[in-house]
């Protein structure tokens, strides 16, 4: 392994859409995806990841550098997360939990997820249709008896054309 | 000789292949890892690697489409090929009210909200420290009983045996196409919900406020309470006592609250096993009543020394008199208990 020559190592990766990023190995061996590859011997030239697209990879490269430059310190690494992600809107936070798993980056993955949850809380069943492409397959019948047993979890949910 | 266990372990991959193809397979790797290693290094290290590469598993699906990208024309729904672990990891992060919206989404959505391993948790972090195992237990004997009676009462609400055949296979097919929809009863999202909506009373125990005095504030009395989710407080009705009927609190906020520790009824005295075991400076709860007529409470306590000892520890004596221990409740100096036996007596 070429850790083991104690200069710092680069690892270049690909993605789906051609573009290269350079990062060090410390850092992207935060995946449990890339280490089993780094560990393998596969990793010696350009890693192709297909599942992650350049705008993605480059957040989850601009992460894997700024938490791995935290010293073991919980509390620190949870708030540069909140900060990491307080700004993404939720098509970047949904294709970066994709690429999270993709990378099997549990801390990573735990915090996008809470943070589409957070974002979620106070939507409308409307907006998680559009947004998640999910047809709606109640009848009309059906969809009121099961909008009025839950009536209470529709207090405070932001107002939408179809609720 | 090796020559024949060779053999032996491949015969044996082929007897069992169907069923424990797998830990064959290791044993016959043992087994030849144990060879490579003594006699034919060179020659098997050479197969061995070829034959069997290592196998590592990167466990991804081969997605070729941007994540959530729901404008590219397809009808494909996300779900489809959100992998199930991102999605799971999504609802657990959910508080209950999202997790029941989410279930308005869709049909197959709704499969995955109503989980118990998702209320599990919610249960527990909100209703843990108030609500006992016999409540649950209760809850779930008459959830069972109520999903009978329903469709009792379903059939009979018809008239004669045709209506009672209509109505039965009717009330059949209600019943599927609820449990499409609903929770089933005995679920722990029925179970959340029967607890967050008020509807459901079960039993708790009250701490007394009764002019902020900590002596009082120590005690407890069991009750029955229900959740007023509008003002985040419970209504507690404590049974019948003296010639007051039964009494009804409302606003009880969630510290004055606990699961009972006990099943023992607020009428009848619990006998407690280990009263032997009791020493000088425990922390204990004994039962009070002011008479017959009223439920016993629970009030805490610390176990005193005898009148005749000093409270040197090295003299002490207290717990081996065995008959006579008194306890002094917590700032509230006139009440002394003694322990006979195994019964509580109080002295008042």
């Amino acid at each position: 392994m070429a850790a083991e020559t104690g200069t710092p190592t680069t690892l270049t990766l690909k993605s789906n859409d051609d573009e290269l990023f350079s990062v060090a190995e410390s850092a992207a061996i935060l995946s449990v995806t890339i280490r089993n590859m780094v560990e393998d011997g596969c990793a010696g030239g350009v890693i192709p990841l297909d599942n992650v697209d350049g705008k993605t990879l480059a957040s989850v490269i601009t992460y894997m550098n700024g938490i791995s430059a935290i010293p073991a310190d919980e509390e620190k690494k949870k708030s540069y997360r909140d900060k990491f992600l307080s700004d993404k809107d939720f098509e970047t936070l949904a294709d970066m939990v994709l690429a999270a798993n993709y990378l099997n980056m549990s801390c990573l993955m735990d915090a996008v997820s809470a943070k589409i949850a957070q974002v979620m809380e106070k939507k409308s069943v409307g907006w998680v249709r559009r947004k998640f492409g999910i047809e709606n397959d109640y009848t009309p019948e059906e969809e009121a008896a099961v909008k009025e047993e839950h009536k209470w979890t529709f207090e405070g949910v932001e107002t939408d054309d179809d609720n | 000789m090796l020559l024949f266990l060779i053999t032996c372990s491949f015969s044996f991959i082929l007897f069992y292949s169907p069923l424990f193809a797998c830990e064959m397979r290791l044993l016959s790797l043992c087994f030849w890892k144990s060879i490579k290693n003594t006699l034919f290094s060179a020659t098997l290290s050479f197969f061995t690697t070829r034959m069997l590469p290592s196998k590592k598993i990167y466990a991804v699906p081969k997605v070729q489409r941007t994540a959530f990208d729901t404008n590219s024309g397809d009808q494909m729904s996300v779900l489809d090929y959100l992998p199930d672990l991102v999605l799971e990891t999504i609802l657990e992060k959910l508080p209950p009210k999202g997790l029941c919206r989410m279930g308005c989404v869709s049909k197959s959505l709704r499969g995955m909200c109503v989980s118990d391993h998702l209320w599990e948790r919610h249960v527990r972090s909100k209703w843990g420290r108030v609500v006992g195992t016999s409540a649950y237990r209760e809850w779930l004997c008459s959830a069972h009983s109520r999903n009978q009676d329903s469709i009792f009462f379903d059939r009979i609400g018809e008239k004669g045996f045709l209506g009672c055949l209509i109505a039965l296979v009717r009330s059949r097919f209600c019943s599927v196409g609820k449990d499409k929809i609903f929770p089933p009863v005995n679920s722990v999202m029925s179970w959340y919900i029967a607890l967050e909506s008020g509807k459901l009373w079960f039993p708790a125990q009250v701490y007394n406020r009764e002019n902020g005095h900590v002596g009082f504030m120590l005690s407890c009395y069991d009750a029955v309470v229900s959740y007023d989710r509008r003002t985040d407080t419970f209504l507690a009705r404590y049974p019948a006592h003296g010639t007051r009927t039964s009494a009804i609190e409302s606003g009880v906020t969630w510290d004055r609250l606990r699961a009972p520790l006990v099943d023992t009824s607020p009428h009848d005295l619990h006998i407690s096993d280990c009263l032997n075991e009791l020493r000088p400076g425990d922390q204990i709860e004994i039962q009070w009543r002011r008479n017959k007529e009223f439920p016993y409470g629970w009030w805490y306590g610390v176990v005193g020394h005898l009148e005749t000892c000093d409270g040197n520890a090295n003299y002490c004596r207290c717990h081996h008199s065995g008959e006579l221990l008194p306890c002094f409740l917590s700032l509230h100096k006139i009440k002394i208990s003694y322990f006979f036996g195994d019964h509580l007596l109080i002295n008042s």
